[in-house]
């Protein structure tokens, strides 16, 4: 080989391994598809995630500065509200839906049950206005990070001047959203070669990928497409889903596909949070009535040795590492904060 | 060199670009003042709207512009909002053309600042999206509360997209456009009896959406 030609060839691998080490679309692990969202680089010592992570937690963001994001989405919880049924707001108010889980938010397009949020950076005006949720406004919200010389002092740190507008609250909170990555389950290290299912995991994976793949799908264990998976309407709560954002009578009864991960923290199920049990989730499956209504599932009668075997595959979907990440907690800084308050 | 700078100089002062300034005024019967008083009875507490993509076409070419303006008849009363561009060439201006709302393009790429700053109170937060045209009142036909009408007429997603493409024709050249929005016509258009609260991307927010593209027109 000439000299001329190596060094062609080197300056191609280089030009590659730069593009390959700037392309923050790029999957970080090599079975996970492409992000729909860029991911943030280097999240804990990133100042825009790191102030997304605040506001995330800070009260401020509520109309009576007594709720925040966090109320519903636990970091314990992979960031949905353990045995609450439905989300809570300001005022003991109740909403109309289970506060989901929120990881992998990156590979998602759209947001909320009914995909009535197109945007990342949109998504967090809606429970800041609604009234059964944070109950507040971006317009209070900006007055009042404006009049926090705290907050000034961030936005700085961020931005390199203090202005604070929607555009760089929204931002942040989004960069802290998409920071929340879980790919650390057992079977990931499965995936990954470094751990083997056991016997009865086995069973279940096999179970799992003849019954549930289709709409929970690998590797992120959602396809995110809105269907009907036949649940009966709440008379009290009368919610028809997708429906209520198209218009479409063909899109009454569909909410999107949740992932599967993380699935023990995640409970109640549905999204009116109406089962607290995986066998409850299961029974329905099991006998999903297709009189009533075309649905987008079949029955899936499972015996009860079956429903365990699926089961103990499930729970190797959760990812301990990701609910105790302490860079996903309480930020020390509000926290420092608010005790000097 | 001098001679160089001086002739450049000339030509440049021949080629007639100059700034043109663009009037949005409302109109109707009856005097304008806040609150924009349209009859005895009827009168608009609110009324904005999105203007983009400005293009200013002329006999061999054309200015055109991405930006997003927010014209907001409510604030200090006016009943006109000026625009102006730059650069344009002022002495063949033959057709105007521009969206009434903000374009697909924006509306997907998240939120924006500006006049696009969802603190104008153009953007719906239960579901995504700019609201284009925001109209509200009190109007003896409306069967609502009050007699109160709100229409927020929105959404670029299918089968709701509610953006016009608006293409006006000038009669004469000029560097100063008066575009008039003729608000009698629009609200005898509407049927505030049923028609009195849209707040939502839908079959009526587009038909109400086309009903105002038909109320421009250049004076």
């Amino acid at each position: 080989m000439s000299i001329k030609s190596s060094f062609l060839l080197g300056g191609t691998f280089l030009v590659f391994s730069f593009y390959w080490f700037t392309d923050f679309h790029r999957a970080p692990i090599y079975y996970i598809p492409k992000p729909h969202y860029k991911l943030p680089v280097n999240p804990q010592k990133n100042d825009t995630v790191q102030l997304g992570r605040m506001l995330f937690y800070d009260n401020i963001l509520s109309a009576n500065n007594e709720v925040s994001c966090a109320s519903c989405h636990n970091s314990y919880n992979a960031f949905a509200h353990t045995d609450h049924e439905l989300s809570h707001g300001i005022y003991d108010s109740t909403g109309n839906r289970n506060a989901p889980a929120l990881f992998n938010l990156a590979w998602q397009k759209e947001f909320m049950w009914d995909g009535a949020v197109h945007h990342i950076e949109a998504q967090a005006l809606a429970p800041l206005h609604d009234p059964r949720e944070l109950g507040s406004s971006i317009e209070e919200l900006l007055i009042k990070l404006k009049s926090s010389s705290f907050y000034r002092t961030q936005f700085f740190k961020v931005f390199g001047d203090s202005i604070i507008n929607s555009k760089r609250i929204l931002k942040s909170l989004s960069a802290f959203e998409l920071s929340l990555v879980s790919f650390n389950s057992k079977y990931d290290r499965i995936k990954q070669g470094q751990e083997v299912f056991t016997e009865q995991e086995k069973q279940g994976y096999l179970l799992f990928q003849n019954h549930c793949n289709r709409c929970h799908t690998e590797p992120l264990f959602s396809n995110f497409e809105y269907l009907d998976n036949g649940l009966p309407i709440d008379p009290f709560l009368q919610d028809y889903g997708r429906f209520l954002i198209t218009n479409v009578e063909n899109d009454k009864f569909k909410f999107k596909v949740p992932s599967l991960r993380n699935l023990s923290y995640t409970f109640p199920y549905m999204h009116d949070g109406r089962f607290d049990k995986l066998r409850k989730v299961l029974a329905h499956y099991g006998d999903i009535d297709v009189h009533s209504r075309v649905t987008d599932v079949k029955s899936i009668p499972l015996s009860f040795n079956e429903q365990s075997d699926l089961i103990s595959f499930l729970l190797t979907l959760n990812d301990e590492s990701f609910v105790f990440n302490k860079e996903h907690a309480f930020p020390n800084r509000l926290k420092e904060e608010l005790i000097k308050k | 060199m001098k001679l160089y700078f001086l002739l450049i100089f000339l030509l440049l002062s021949f080629v007639q670009k100059a700034q043109v300034q663009i009037e949005f005024c409302l109109f109707s019967d009856s005097v304008i003042h806040t609150p924009f008083k349209i009859n005895e009875t009827d009168s608009l507490t609110k009324f904005k709207f999105y203007i983009s993509h400005l293009e200013v076409k002329g006999e061999n070419k054309h200015v055109s512009e991405k930006q997003h303006y927010l014209l907001d008849f409510h604030e200090n009363g006016s009943a006109s909002r000026i625009i102006s561009l730059n650069n344009v060439d002022t002495s063949s201006i033959l057709e105007i053309e521009f969206l009434l709302g903000v374009d697909h393009k924006t509306c997907n790429e998240g939120i924006g600042e500006g006049a696009l700053d969802p603190i104008n109170g153009m953007y719906w937060t239960w579901q995504s999206g700019y609201i284009n045209f925001k109209m509200e009142g009190v109007s003896d036909n409306s069967t609502a509360k009050q007699n109160k009408f709100q229409l927020h007429l929105g959404g670029f997603r299918k089968p709701y997209s509610s953006t016009q493409k608006i293409n006006l024709t000038l009669e004469k050249e000029t560097s100063e456009i008066k575009i008039c929005f003729d608000l009698n016509k629009f609200l005898n258009g509407v049927n505030l009896k049923n028609q009195h609260t849209i707040m939502s991307p839908s079959k009526e927010s587009v038909s109400l959406s086309k009903l105002a593209k038909t109320c421009f027109y250049v004076n």
